[in-house]
């Protein structure tokens, strides 16, 4: 074993996904909600 | 009665998404993998901003709710609600984000390690106060309750910061930005002001959709204003 991490580009493509779901998700979630409110 | 806008928080919102894929773009194609940690490190330039923003974020619903009981003044409960609520997105996307490093770095998804566990107590505690709002329908009662729930679950937060000073901690001690090399403090930075700005629309949207159903509940409906009046 080196103590060197190799790869682990699917582990990075991960949290940024998750991040960007998340984050985007909840955004839209947030606006959507602010429009329906004042629509009524 | 004017109709709310919300042109200024989607220009931030706007901004920090750019700011955030810009950097982001940064982080994966530019900066150079780390020495020991190598691509696996740029998980860092999500997850350190996120950490950065949750502690900004949680500090101002302590200060809205220290503010709500001080003054009495609703639109600090709004700005809990808020705050609370992206407290606890942000919380929890930390975790996610922590557990997929720690896969690779420390060979499990999860440990009971102190960061780790004084994080899960903080979301678990800011999830008991989202709660606590739902459950109760007096206005007063309501917002009373959850800025003391909430000053009483801040504790927590500076216990999350030093937890790996105090300890024998899985997690690294946090980096000083002098020590960090430019190449990977750049990602990191412009990631932080796009999360930062994006943060700061969605907590205003959000606070004004909780000044709105505050004032229909506070606010009579109107046939009885009429019926009052005659």
């Amino acid at each position: 074993m080196s103590g060197v991490l190799s790869g682990g580009w699917d582990f990075v493509i991960a949290a940024y996904a998750v991040s960007a779901i998340l984050l985007g998700g909840y955004c839209v979630h947030v606006i959507r909600a602010f429009r329906c409110g004042t629509a009524r | 009665m004017k109709r709310p806008t919300i042109r200024f928080p989607l220009l931030f919102i706007v901004a920090g998404a750019v700011f955030l894929l810009l950097g982001s773009i940064y982080g994966l194609a530019f900066a150079p993998a780390e020495e020991h940690m190598g691509e696996v490190q740029r998980i860092m330039y999500v997850h350190v901003p996120t950490a950065w923003t949750a502690m900004l974020v949680l500090t101002w619903a302590f200060v809205c709710a220290a503010a709500f009981l001080f003054t009495g003044n609703w639109r600090w409960d709004n700005r809990l609600e808020a705050t609370i609520q992206m407290s606890i997105v942000l919380c929890f996307l930390l975790c996610m984000q922590g557990s997929i490093w720690a896969k690779p770095t420390w060979g499990v998804w999860w440990d009971w390690d102190p960061r780790l566990t004084t994080m899960a107590v903080l979301l678990m505690a800011f999830s008991g106060v989202s709660a606590l709002r739902h459950f109760v329908q007096d206005p007063l009662k309501r917002a009373t309750w959850s800025a003391v729930s909430t000053v009483v679950g801040y504790v927590d937060v500076p216990i999350v910061y030093f937890s790996v000073k105090w300890w024998n901690s899985l997690h690294q001690q946090q980096s000083s930005v002098s020590t960090i090399s430019r190449a990977f403090l750049i990602p990191l930075m412009v990631n932080f002001a796009g999360m930062l700005l994006l943060v700061i629309g969605i907590i205003t949207i959000r606070t004004r959709i909780a000044a709105a159903r505050l004032e229909e509940e506070v606010v009579p409906p109107t046939f009885l204003v009429q019926e009052a009046a005659a």
